[in-house]
């Protein structure tokens, strides 16, 4: 068959090892090869990454805008961290303050800032 | 490149802090032991469900029954992203993800301790969700530097989810502490009956062979006493801002050291629990892990050999 047309690739980057590869944008090129070259240079002419996907967009299966898809019948702050805010409270009448969960991957990786979230012994 | 110099120029990106992705190269030491690691952890997260499940229907208000089967969700949902990041370290082994759930139940995978144990009260799921899930965290937050990649930017998912979990045990907690002088008692039975396992959750005092290989290759960074130390360091002064009794009186933290002193769980019975399957819940919930599997197996071939459109649904 002959190609006379180019396809349309989703183009994702992964910024560093420890995030993602994130959807940032597409364009178009005659072969896959040509899209990985043609992404760096239409998305990372400043930006630092360490690796990129290009997916055809023929490939990609969506969901639609709208509908009840993506429906919230209800409120969800008991899954949410902003739905338990009166622990604060709660730790003050024990003499305690409420623990949060950056302060312990900073307490574990030893990168504490200072004394200002300790308060203990 | 001979194997020899492939291993010490992946030794050099270790030490340089760089990560390793799936599709490097890596020493096959290397990948045991990432699959060893993370497939346990995987299984520990779906295992980890069950005592919390049991409470879903006996949760004691509408609010606590959804937050609690909010975690449910999420452990499971926490199992199967793990479950992704083993089943491409096993696939050059040959193994796929149908034998790393069964695996469960024929005994061929290990799961944290705790996850044996029984959520008797209201106020041992309140425990879970506070100190088991608080000994998890630590475990999990120093894993975040791990030297695989895939499996950090897993963690940093994971833990971002834990938050909710964080502040979801300690607000059953202090409603029971501010509670009845029963509601009161029951907390601190709950304690009692999960400190133990809790202090063994972390795992034995000397660094085992494989533990020294982890830490060799950086898949881990601090050592089983070094987190043990500081759940303690994080946990003991909460616990007993509550007015609870932690139940061991040798407990102290030693100054001059600057360790926390206390009595070490029963090593042997727990390492039994967790090896042999023998804690109080363990053939039950293995057995309930079966049952589903198995029983849905149809739904899998059915969804797999049809072509069953779900866009109505969308």
């Amino acid at each position: 068959m002959q190609n006379n047309q180019n396809d349309v690739y989703e183009v994702f980057v992964q910024k560093s090892h420890a995030e993602q590869h994130q959807h940032v944008g597409s364009l178009i090129a005659p072969s896959p090869d040509m899209a990985v070259q043609m992404a760096r240079e239409n998305f990372l002419r400043r930006d630092h990454a360490v690796n990129l996907w290009v997916v055809p967009q023929s490939q990609v299966t969506s969901s639609t805008y709208g509908g009840r898809f993506f429906a919230r019948e209800m409120d969800r702050g008991y899954r949410e961290v902003k739905g338990y805010t009166e622990n604060g409270r709660l730790w003050r009448m024990f003499r305690e303050k409420v623990m949060t969960l950056e302060e312990i991957v900073a307490f574990v990786e030893e990168k504490e800032r200072g004394e200002t979230e300790g308060g203990e012994r | 490149m001979t194997e020899e110099k492939q291993y010490a120029s992946f030794m050099e990106r270790i030490r340089a802090g760089e990560k390793i992705e799936a599709t490097d190269w890596m020493p096959i030491e290397y990948r045991k032991l990432l699959i060893k690691l993370i497939h346990m952890h995987a299984v520990s997260e779906i295992m980890g469900a069950y005592p919390e499940k049991e409470w879903v229907p006996r949760a004691p208000s509408l609010r606590r029954k959804l937050a609690i089967m909010a975690k449910v969700q999420d452990e499971m949902g926490h199992g199967q992203l793990l479950l992704r990041v083993v089943e491409d370290l096993s696939a050059p082994l040959g193994r796929t993800r149908e034998e790393l759930v069964s695996d469960i139940y024929h005994g061929k995978v290990k799961f944290h301790n705790v996850f044996h144990m029984e959520a008797r009260t209201w106020a041992d799921a309140g425990v879970i969700g506070w100190l088991v899930d608080g000994a998890a965290i630590i475990n999990q937050a120093s894993l975040l530097e791990t030297s695989y990649g895939p499996y950090a930017r897993v963690l940093k998912r994971i833990c971002a989810e834990e938050s909710f979990h964080m502040q979801h045990g300690e607000n059953i907690i202090l409603a029971l502490a501010m509670g009845t002088d029963a509601q009161r008692q029951s907390l601190q039975t709950a304690l009692d009956y999960w400190w133990e396992s809790l202090l063994f959750f972390f795992g034995p005092q000397e660094v085992t062979p494989a533990a020294k290989q982890m830490m060799h290759y950086q898949i881990r960074l601090k050592t089983n006493e070094e987190l043990r130390q500081k759940f303690l360091d994080k946990y003991v002064p909460r616990i007993q801002s509550l007015g609870l009794t932690i139940p061991d009186l040798s407990l102290r933290y030693d100054d001059s050291q600057k360790k926390w002193r206390y009595q070490a769980p029963d090593w042997h019975k727990f390492s039994q629990i967790v090896t042999q399957n023998k804690g109080p819940k363990s053939e039950e919930r293995m057995l309930l892990r079966k049952k589903a599997h198995e029983d849905q197996q149809w739904v899998r071939e059915a969804m797999r050999n049809h072509n069953i459109s779900i866009s109505s649904a969308l």
